[in-house]
């Protein structure tokens, strides 16, 4: 089962990178599906994240102290200001971190 | 065009070391691609397999997180579709460059294409796009991203209770510092907020397509804001 999915995904993700670097496809992409998967990344990665940050431990959670908001919180601003995905990752995961001791 | 192998070796060399930093980057992500597939309970080999055949942080760590929340098989396909959606993108932009490559090379370099291959190899045109150099780049991420899933799985495996220590934060932080960038525009923010409210809603609702639901959502939302106030309102 795990195996299969392994291979189904693999096999997705391919097609994915792969379809349009085929020259025998005629296709091309319409401007709107364009725009559309324009906002797939922001769109798919923020559902992704909304649930670990409002719903910790299958709860929902929706107080100002809750460390997992005001780590995002952080990394946002850190983000904006520093612009390095890399070093506003490693802090906001600190102060995270030292957050949630305190809180817990 | 001819290419003498001192000069191939050159070539993929320069772009082994191009991807360097990026590689070294991708480590928290590797490190954690790992450990969370020990502890959604798949086997190292399973864990390994996804890095080495699927090839996509993203979706490995959404798929790992889905398998444990006992998500079915269907629903899993499709956000990986969804998600990876964006490499389609990637290719439609590269075809210019790639889609007179011989077959083997269309197909090897098609599967390093990954985000970080792109914004690397991206800005060639015809005459500056060396095969040699793009394959670099490609085979130096992909062996890095495995070395860090085996770090994971080595470190998953040998200490425990590794999923109290909130890792789970560190999928947020790097999600979070990917999207905020990229928010500068009304479209943008519609898009994030709807994707935002819906996938808590949803999942406070304990829909099992709840991720993919709310991120179409979002998605659909950002896209007619688009179309009815233009890409820069």
């Amino acid at each position: 089962m795990t195996w299969l999915l392994i291979f189904a995904m693999g096999a997705i993700v391919f097609l994915n990178r792969y379809a349009f670097l085929e020259p025998r496809l005629p296709l091309r992409l319409s401007s709107n599906a364009r725009q559309f998967l324009g906002f797939a990344v922001p769109g798919m990665l923020t559902a992704i994240c909304g649930p670990i940050i409002f719903m910790p431990d299958y709860h929902l959670n929706l107080s100002l102290l809750n460390p997992y908001l005001l780590g995002s919180v952080v990394a946002v601003a850190l983000v904006l200001l520093t612009r390095s995905v890399l070093l506003s990752m490693l802090v906001s995961m600190l102060i995270f971190f030292l957050l949630r001791s305190w809180l817990a | 065009m001819p290419h003498s192998p001192h000069i191939a070796r050159q070539a993929f060399l320069r772009g082994a070391i191009a991807i360097l930093p990026l590689s070294l980057a991708v480590a928290p992500w590797g490190l954690l691609a790992g450990s969370m597939a020990i502890e959604a309970n798949l086997s190292a080999w399973e864990g390994q397999g996804l890095s080495a055949i699927v090839f996509a942080g993203a979706a490995q760590l959404v798929a790992i997180g889905m398998l444990k929340g006992g998500a079915n098989l269907a629903s899993i396909l499709l956000t990986t579709l969804l998600l990876t959606s964006q490499h389609l993108l990637y290719g439609l932009s590269m075809r210019p460059v790639l889609s007179n490559q011989p077959l083997r090379w269309r197909l090897g370099l098609g599967f390093l294409l990954t985000d970080e291959f792109f914004a690397m190899t991206s800005h060639y045109d015809q005459q500056q796009f060396n095969r040699w150099y793009a394959l670099g780049v490609g085979l130096t991420f992909y062996v890095a991203w495995n070395l860090f899933t085996l770090a994971g799985i080595v470190l998953g495996q040998n200490i425990p209770h590794l999923d109290q220590l909130g890792l789970d934060f560190s999928i947020v932080a790097t999600f979070v510092a990917l999207i905020a960038p990229l928010v500068r525009n009304l479209a943008t923010v519609v898009c994030v907020a709807v994707s935002l409210f819906c996938s808590v809603l949803f999942s406070a609702w304990h829909w099992e397509t709840a991720l993919v639901a709310a991120g179409l959502l979002g998605m659909s939302a950002g896209f007619v804001c688009q179309k009815c106030f233009g890409g820069r309102a």
